[in-house]
């Protein structure tokens, strides 16, 4: 049951750490918020989501899952360190096996650090291609996603989580009814508590932030990255769309990562170059 | 002149006395389905028994004490337990079934679970045998004894297929029906013997006892109410009723042709009781609906009377004589936690009072004031009790004269009329 705040500003928020972003929208996304980071390839989402867990999980000793659904652990810590981000400050746990899992969980549970959880569905999905289960269960892969999430809250309590990405999501597991299945998906991770970030990729024209539309409306927030070109300069910008319970500059910024952090510049009339 | 008679016999016939609670039980759990009662284990007395949510089929006493439990729960490796929906892999989503399948002279209690696998228990609680499908089981399994003693057990699953189970649990044949299926079938005895069920792709299929396939009617949406065969009166063939998600009631001859259909303003979830309510020697057809109405139709389809509650009527009205005056009661519950217990002959309301002239002479519309009935007949509310949680059924016993009614909070009430 999501609470219910007495006076303004009682909103507990969790920064991006994207300076210049978080001043405008008051500090950051309300805490158990939805929000989707929407965008094509190539706009750093993956990486803004994971400057957010990275940075709460290092200075907060917050406990983050990052649910990747295509890009393999590997790759994606290869990126995240080539960013340079420290992960040492932080501990670090693979789920790519399921069969071991409460072991795996557990062995955390006294540490006093930070926690960054990734669960490699790609290899999972690898691993256990020629079980029958994973093929006759339609929702199957949508209950993996749930119990990683409850178990985790259960045993760690988790704080934040992101799913990268939900197209790869609707691949996975097929959606009869999308309006009514993703709304049972969205309630369920307001019912976690748990402030997540989903990460959607756009069609290039940029004609919707989601898959079905409906999306759009069950999340809490919108931000919107995107690559502009200006002569022959491309750079990336960044955009609050929407906000719930939360008064925001709904301004275009430049994104910019430098020196292991990310900035959100306004430049006036045209992009920053 | 007969009609307005009976308004005035209507207007004093008061109905008095009240609902009272007698005992109620806590599941410790959600229940989804009506239950059953049904002296199971041979000892003179009726029993109660139910399904929930967590998994457990529950038999209690008349008197609402527990008398044993049955745990489907299933073992699963960490592997498989991350790809099942936990909540609800064990869940009893339907009414149990009852019969002496395997001719030993006691009953056994056959069950479907949300994970796909069909158990039957002895009149104790034992298992027996357990039958394993692809699919989640949501409606109740149906049991047919033939002529030559043996039974049939037959149920559809959510993967999409129709199973002909023996007393024993073997396999005697499958129906793919290409889409889930939620309805509890049916089997017609009639020169033709057939199978009747309904699907989510909203067909009615019917096929032999063979499982060939012989005739689909298709609705406008998916069916997961459960067919009724019966003769409507004396002169007129059997006919299946079926309601539809679609909202409605269709009234299927045994060759698959629509003899005719009733539109509701919502879906009907449960079977419709066919029943001769007001002894005219033809049956009527109650129902409820989603559009919060339960409806009494005649054989022909057309509306006798309706009662509309505060919301959706799911499970199947039933009827009995609740206070021992001779006359039937409808009794239906509603999800607005409400069980309505209704005059099965409704009651007659004036358009107008007689004798009071001006309105024909003002509308002009002396021929139709003549011809049609000075009002219409609607549904009247003889009790309501006010339960706990949504109503998901209920059931009568007829020994104790009185109502088990299942509510979706896990409470079992158990409710009886009292006179003033």
């Amino acid at each position: 049951m999501e609470k219910i705040i007495t006076k303004q500003g009682e909103v507990k928020r969790i920064p991006l750490y994207v300076q210049g972003l978080d001043d405008v929208m008051e500090g950051g996304v309300p805490e158990g918020n939805i929000t989707m980071i929407c965008g094509s390839a190539g706009t750093m989402k993956s990486s803004v989501c994971f400057n957010t867990m990275y940075n709460e999980a290092s200075t907060k000793n917050k406990i983050g899952l990052y649910l990747t659904l295509e890009q393999s652990y590997p790759s994606l810590l290869n990126h995240v360190i080539n960013m340079g981000y420290d992960l040492s400050k932080i501990n670090v746990l693979l789920i790519n096996d399921l069969s071991n899992i409460n072991a795996n969980i557990s062995q955390l549970k006294n540490s006093n650090k930070g926690t960054i959880i990734f669960a490699d569905l790609g290899c999972i999905r690898k691993e256990i291609k020629d079980a029958k289960i994973a093929t006759t269960q339609n929702a199957g892969w949508l209950n993996v996603i749930k119990n990683l999430v409850k178990k985790v809250k259960t045993d760690l309590g988790l704080d934040m989580m992101v799913l990268d990405s939900l197209s790869a999501l609707y691949v996975l597991s097929k959606f009869d009814n999308p309006r009514i299945e993703l709304f049972y998906v969205f309630e369920f991770m307001r019912e976690m508590q748990v402030t997540s970030f989903l990460i959607s990729e756009m069609p290039l024209d940029g004609s919707r932030y989601s898959e079905y539309g409906v999306e759009d409306f069950l999340c809490d927030g919108i931000i919107h990255v995107r690559l502009s070109q200006f002569r022959r300069n491309v750079v990336r910008e960044v955009s609050i769309v929407k906000m719930r319970a939360t008064q925001v500059k709904t301004d275009i910024f430049s994104l910019e990562f430098k020196n292991g952090k990310f900035y959100a510049l306004y430049g006036g009339q045209n992009p920053l170059l | 002149m007969n009609k307005i008679t009976f308004a005035f016999k209507s207007m004093i016939g008061q109905r008095t006395g009240r609902l009272e609670e007698k005992w109620n039980y806590d599941a410790g759990s959600l229940l989804l389905s009506s239950p059953v009662v049904e002296d199971i284990d041979g000892d003179g007395r009726k029993e109660i028994i139910f399904g929930t949510k967590n998994g457990k089929l529950m038999s209690i006493d008349v008197d609402g004490t527990l008398k044993w439990t049955y745990s489907a729960e299933e073992t699963h490796s960490e592997m498989e337990l991350m790809f099942l929906d936990t909540e609800n892999n064990n869940s009893i989503s339907s009414s149990p079934n009852v019969a002496d399948i395997n001719n030993d002279g006691k009953k056994e209690i056959v069950f479907g679970t949300e994970s796909g696998t069909i158990y039957v228990l002895d009149g104790k609680g034992k298992l027996l045998w357990k039958y394993k499908t692809e699919g989640p089981i949501r409606g109740t399994p149906f049991i047919q004894k033939f002529a030559n003693n043996e039974y049939g057990i037959l149920f559809g699953s959510s993967d999409k297929t129709l199973y002909f189970l023996n007393g024993k649990g073997q396999l005697l044949w499958k129906y793919n029906a290409k889409s889930e299926i939620e309805s509890c079938p049916s089997i017609i005895l009639s020169q033709k013997p057939m199978i009747v069920f309904g699907s989510n792709d909203g067909n009615v299929h019917a096929v032999d006892l063979k499982g060939v396939p012989l005739w689909q009617y298709k609705t406008k949406d998916k069916i997961i109410a459960q067919p009724v065969y019966d003769r409507l009166s004396k002169n007129t063939a059997p006919a299946i009723v079926i309601g539809s998600t679609d909202g409605t009631l269709y009234c299927i001859a045994e060759n698959g042709n629509l003899i005719w259909s009733f539109e509701t303003d919502g879906a009907i979830c449960s079977k419709a009781n066919v029943i001769d309510i007001n002894k005219d020697e033809k049956k009527e057809i109650v129902f409820g609906s989603c559009d919060n109405s339960v409806y009494a139709i005649d054989m022909n389809g057309k509306k006798l009377w309706s009662y509309e509650t505060d919301f959706w009527v799911v499970a199947m009205p039933i009827v009995a004589d609740l206070d021992g005056d001779g006359k039937m009661e409808i009794v239906a519950g509603s999800y607005d936690h409400n069980i309505y217990v209704l005059d099965s002959e409704g009651s007659y309301v004036l358009d107008y009072v007689p004798g009071v002239s001006g309105i024909v002479a003002q509308t002009g519309q002396y021929g139709e004031a003549m011809t049609s009935g000075p009002g219409k007949t609607q549904g009247k509310k003889i009790w309501q009790y006010k339960t706990e949680g949504v109503v998901v059924g209920c059931a009568y016993l007829s020994s104790e004269k009185s109502l088990i009614v299942n509510t979706e909070s896990g409470k079992i009430n158990d409710l009886i009329h009292k006179k003033e």
